[in-house]
């Protein structure tokens, strides 16, 4: 066994300069899916904001800003374990990867649970999807995105099996990365999503 | 198995870079309440926190070109539709009515 120190971020060797592909065609064919899908949300949520300016300078201080920040803090840091279990993998240390997506699937797991909360105490305090335009908007996006990261959280746990199993090696690990770069393309629409609803007022 | 050390340093700080902007966009939110140019603010946030994910997680730098452009077009989109909505607004909205 040799260990060597790895330069910051160096990829794998690349097949042709910068052509490199993180993980899989298959995903980034669905990663461009879902940014189209959620392009299309953006512009409604554009126009509806043009159109109704009080009504989403109100809506975002009725809502709880605690929990649009631990939604963010659990996606970022699922995110950051989830690329070091591929920085990992990269480097041979399969345990260790293992540990990170491990990591990343139970922070990860807080999302739904921060939801649930968010949701019920949405409820308690009257609002729901009929409360007004920006409501009505916050839940059709907020939901949407909660679906996708409930896709990507059964795609940890696919992959975590397969790593267990002793599905990827230093040479292929594609299926980790391609997991990885879901989870990394929803974890940049929730920060777009955030000051949507939390932050502007 | 080969096996080398994984440099985490520059996730960590990319990760810390985004629990930072993160809290800070919160304060932005709150300081600056109903300040004109708050959109501009958060758009900038989002554009730096988007790039970041692209650049220290995805490793976008890296990527075939095409991946490069969307993930670029992507985490454009939302802060200049934040400032177009922002300062022109209602024009658009007129534009956006059936």
């Amino acid at each position: 066994m040799t260990t060597t120190a790895l330069p910051a971020l160096e990829p794998p060797p690349a097949p042709t300069g910068n052509s490199r592909i993180p993980g899989n065609k298959g995903i980034w064919v669905g990663i461009c899916c879902e940014f189209v899908e959620f392009l299309v949300l953006f512009v409604a949520y554009f126009v509806a904001r043009a159109h109704f300016p009080e009504s989403f300078e109100e809506g975002a201080e009725r809502l709880s800003r605690v929990a649009g920040t631990v939604i963010t803090l659990l996606m970022v840091t699922s995110s950051f374990f989830i690329a070091c279990s591929v920085a990992t993998m990269r480097a041979g240390q399969r345990q260790r990867s293992i540990w990170w997506l491990v990591a990343g699937l139970v922070v990860a797991l807080g999302y739904p649970i921060a939801k649930y909360l968010e949701i019920t105490w949405n409820l308690a305090h009257g609002i729901n999807g009929e409360s007004g335009i920006f409501f009505t908007v916050y839940y059709y996006l907020t939901f949407n995105h909660l679906v996708h990261a409930v896709w990507g959280i059964l795609g940890i746990l696919w992959v975590l099996a397969r790593h267990l199993a002793g599905g990827y090696t230093t040479e292929d690990y594609s299926g980790l990365e391609s997991l990885a770069s879901y989870w990394h393309a929803t974890d940049i629409i929730w920060l777009v999503i955030f000051p949507f609803f939390y932050v502007l007022n | 198995m080969k096996t080398t050390n994984a440099n985490l340093g520059p996730l960590t700080y990319a990760w810390l870079a985004l629990v930072l902007l993160t809290l800070l966009s919160l304060g932005i939110g709150q300081w600056f309440h109903g300040a004109v140019w708050l959109p501009l603010l958060v758009a900038a946030i989002v554009w730096i926190k988007g790039t970041v994910v692209a650049r220290g997680f995805i490793e976008a730098q890296f990527a075939h070109p095409f991946i490069a452009r969307v993930l670029a077009g992507f985490i454009a989109f939302t802060p200049v539709a934040l400032v177009l909505t922002a300062f022109f607004g209602s024009q658009f909205a007129r534009w956006a009515t059936l």
